[in-house]
């Protein structure tokens, strides 16, 4: 089976930083994965590399068998690259329903889903993901939870192959944090998506059961392994463990 | 289908504010050229909404599209009225000149200065209008600082009666219509997709573009439509109805900010908001005028201060949420 | 004997360029601390313009004296806008705040149209002047010049050796971060919009000293306009930048005037304008970082 995603030595680089080294790497259809790091090695810049808000500066990206290398974001979501936000991004004047509609209109291949139909797919979604008592309200005035529940039926709408989702249970009750993890395990299985979750701590990618972890350390790639493997690798043991990570000062 | 019809229901308050306009002007004596006024203030107001209204972008420089929509009717009556039998087709002319050359400025404008952001880009477009003017003064292009005075060659055209009755009356009518094929623009655009794609962008332009949404198209489109329909509106407000033209005059950064309180006093991004605020905004500078002449800006200073501060929502911002729920929210968008 | 003419004209420039860069850096820091763009700028250096008047004119007062004197004008009114009207639109969309600058300008025109009037004023002051081989000084543009270049060597000071510039300098960098770390953010608004305004101010009554009759309640708007170039030459955030592109901005001005003139189908006035902005779309479209990236 091809790869859905293939990454193959990509660089970014701001100024003197590098903050993606090198990477490679290929992430099958409905895989669920974890990208594990700490804060600056690199999480997000792979994911703006990947969705196109940065271009690598060395390196090919090849989505669907298609090199998308130096495509621009908006083209790519269509190809079925969906989203979502550390910090939840909605359109925040518009209805619940307008913003997931957003994601139907503008984020499928076809280009020609009218307004209609986007809202009849956006109540669709919104009843799956169970939003629907807030669906007229300001997506602004959601909760961080809502907003983050808000966020994936968005991204659901688009019918995406692949999920990058920016630290998806961060700041979650942990109850809220299982029935989404299963929510989106149904899902995504459902639909054959795969879901490329980011966290800080590799305790998070065990808790959302991911099949694979991918961890950086200062951008580059140290560990690809089962989740199990991962656990027990030195290097990995040596990043969480051995030295805890650094408070931020002044 | 009586639901898509519904979608259109909106159109009904703005359309019936230019109506009981029209009647009044014509009915009442005296009152026809305040009503010109306020209608030349909705259709700006109106035009200027789809760009700042809808985009968020803020265009200080917007009153280049007025001035040279007006060149655009200035030229096409100076240059043609020696052709004979042309008649009305001269004004047609100026209007479809109008558009086009307010259309290819902000396609200029915009590839420069739409690739900006916030103050930067509110900082490019002044730059574009005083840029744009002092290129035509210092290059003594189309009659330089001096402008045009085309009075002569309209009434060689129409004759005097007839020229004056295009001037004081058919001018300020052609305004009116052109207001409401801005608002019935507004209305197709915020039904549309280009509606969803500017709220999108409006909101998180980032997003929006990981969103699949060719940010730079649409605001593209809204930046052309807004500024060909103020080009026309000046063709006809300032051309058709002065018959002369001066670069300071038309130019002046003032109108930009007119527009703006008038869109922000209203309600940005709102259907009947440019109606409102040019209601609002034009009576009380007539009523200001009348009662304490040369005073008005002195005291519309701190109401903006105010607006800003304290109700940036405008008018219909406010009243869209008081009517949720209600009978009324179909009409107010 | 055009070299000469162009050669007097540079100098003459660089002499008023000191000025325009002073007179923007109070724009740039505003816009560099509060991220808001002071539309009203033109109309503070308007005020300057007329406490000199006043102070030469009814008092006697030299403009030396004028300058401490405008200094603490503005940074009153500076804390004045700020608290009344600032303070409420720092998180507010660009719309908000520039519309509103650009009230509190017009409410500044306006206030003086009414008390003083609308006819064009000015003054002489009378210092002597040095003739260079290339050009005629007065005295007073050269009093300028070294007042501009000392008012801003006084803010590198400040900002370099105070405790008050050092925090002005960490909101520029970062304003959470900043925050984080203990600073008073909303004071360090308030001070640096009153330094701001005082700067603003201060600089009306340098300009002066090259405007014999062109003191008037609306002769701020040119200058608005020109800050705005100045500005972006020097990055916008950065009134270091602003002073050196004021310099680069009077050598331009004048220099390209001398050229224009020589074409008789062109207006030079207009054109060296012209010039202005499009210098200014230029630099947006390929660096606005601006071209000095002085810190």
């Amino acid at each position: 089976m091809a790869p859905l995603l293939r990454l193959e030595n990509v660089t970014k680089r701001f100024g003197g930083l590098v903050a993606v080294d090198r990477v490679s790497l290929e992430i099958d259809p409905g895989e669920f994965i974890g990208i594990v790091g700490p804060n600056g090695s690199g999480k997000t810049t792979l994911f703006n590399v990947i969705n196109g808000v940065y271009f690598p500066e060395e390196g090919t990206i090849v989505f669907d068998g298609r090199d998308i290398t130096r495509l621009q974001p908006y083209k790519r979501a269509p190809l079925g690259i969906g989203r979502t936000f550390q910090i939840p991004r909605p359109f925040a004047s518009a209805t619940v329903r307008e913003n997931i509609a957003v994601g139907a209109m503008f984020g499928t291949l076809s280009g020609r889903v009218g307004v209609d139909e986007s809202l009849e797919i956006a109540d669709q979604t919104i009843e799956r993901v169970g939003l629907q008592e807030h669906k007229d309200k300001a997506a602004g005035s959601l909760t961080p939870v809502e907003k983050k529940l808000m966020e994936i039926a968005r991204a659901l709408a688009m019918k995406p192959k692949l999920l990058l989702m920016d630290e998806a249970m961060a700041g979650m009750h942990p109850n809220d944090i299982d029935q989404m993890v299963a929510f989106i395990k149904e899902i995504a299985q459902e639909e054959k998506i795969a879901v490329v979750s980011m966290v800080e701590h590799i305790m998070r990618a065990v808790v959302g059961m991911a099949e694979r972890v991918i961890v950086l350390h200062q951008g580059a790639k140290i560990v690809d392994a089962p989740t199990k493997e991962a656990l027990e690798n030195p290097k990995v043991v040596e990043i969480y463990l051995g030295h805890p990570p650094e408070g931020q000062g002044c | 289908m009586s639901s898509k019809i519904a979608r259109y229901y909106p159109l009904i308050p703005v359309y019936a504010a230019y109506l009981i306009l029209f009647l009044i002007g014509r009915n009442v004596t005296g009152m026809w050229q305040l009503m010109a006024m306020l209608v030349f203030y909705c259709a700006i107001g109106q035009a200027f909404n789809i760009f700042l209204g809808m985009t968020g972008y803020v265009d200080f420089g917007y009153v280049a599209f007025m001035g040279i929509g007006t060149y655009g009717m200035a030229l096409s009556i100076s240059h043609l009225y020696q052709i004979e039998g042309l008649g009305m087709w001269v004004i047609l002319i100026g209007a479809v000149l109008a558009i086009l050359m307010s259309g290819a400025l902000s396609v200029a404008v915009g590839a420069v200065a739409l690739r900006l952001r916030g103050a930067y880009f509110a900082i490019a477009t002044i730059g574009v209008n005083e840029g744009f003017r002092f290129l035509i003064e210092g290059a003594k292009i189309w009659g330089g600082s001096e402008g045009i005075i085309f009075s002569g060659q309209f009434t060689h055209i129409f004759g005097r009666k007839t020229a004056s009755l295009i001037s004081t009356t058919w001018a300020d009518i052609f305004v009116i219509l052109v207001a409401c094929l801005g608002a019935f623009v507004t209305l197709r655009f915020m039904l549309g997709k280009i509606g969803y794609a500017l709220m999108a962008l409006r909101e998180d332009e980032d997003a929006a573009k990981v969103m699949g949404i060719n940010v730079t198209k649409y605001k593209i489109i809204a930046f052309i439509t807004s500024a060909s329909l103020v080009g026309l509106v000046a063709a006809f407000a300032w051309g058709l109805k002065l018959t002369y033209l001066f670069p300071d005059e038309i130019f002046d950064i003032s109108y930009t900010v007119e527009c703006i309180i008038i869109v922000l006093l209203g309600g940005a991004g709102t259907l009947l908001g440019p109606v409102a605020g040019a209601l609002i905004y034009g009576l009380s500078k007539y009523w200001l005028t009348i009662i304490l002449p040369g005073f008005q800006l002195l005291i519309f200073a701190p109401i903006i201060i105010v607006i800003v501060v304290a109700f940036p929502e405008g008018v219909v911002g406010v009243l869209k949420r008081r009517v949720r729920g209600t009978v009324l929210e179909k009409f107010i968008v | 004997m055009i070299g000469i003419q162009l050669a007097g004209n540079l100098t003459q420039g660089l002499i008023l360029g000191g000025v325009y860069g002073m007179a923007t850096m109070g724009l740039s820091l505003i816009f560099g601390v509060l991220g808001v763009v002071n539309v009203g700028h033109g109309a503070f250096i308007m005020i300057g313009a007329f406490t000199t008047l006043l102070l030469f004119t009814q008092l006697g007062l030299s403009p030396i004296i004028a300058i401490p004197v405008a200094l603490v004008i503005g940074m009153a009114l500076g804390f004045f806008f700020y608290y009344t009207v600032i303070i409420r639109l720092t998180e507010a969309p660009e719309l908000a705040s520039l519309l509103a600058t650009f009230a509190i300008g017009t409410l500044l025109e306006e206030s003086v149209k009414f008390t003083i009037g609308t006819e064009f004023r000015g003054y002489n002051w009378d210092v002597g002047k040095i003739s260079l081989h290339i050009t005629t000084l007065p005295m007073s543009k050269i009093y300028a010049f070294v007042g501009s270049i000392l008012i801003a060597l006084l803010l590198y000071l400040w900002f370099s050796k105070t405790r008050a510039g050092t925090a002005v300098r960490a909101v520029m960098q970062d304003r959470k971060g900043a925050g984080v770390c203990g600073v008073n953010v909303n004071w360090i608004y308030a001070l640096s919009f009153a330094i701001g305004i005082g700067l603003t101010v201060t600089s009306g009554v340098l300009l002066t000293m090259f405007i014999p009759v062109g003191i008037n309640p609306y002769m701020g708007g040119a200058y608005t306009l020109k800050a705005f170039v100045i500005a972006v030459l020097g990055g916008l955030a950065s009134p270091y930048g602003a002073f050196f592109g004021g310099l680069i901005f009077g050598l331009i001005e004048n220099g390209t005037y001398t050229l224009f003139a020589l074409v008789p189908s062109l207006e030079p006035f207009a054109m060296t304008r012209f010039l202005s902005f499009l210098i200014l779309l230029l630099i947006l479209l390929i660096k606005p970082t601006g071209l000095l990236r002085a810190k």
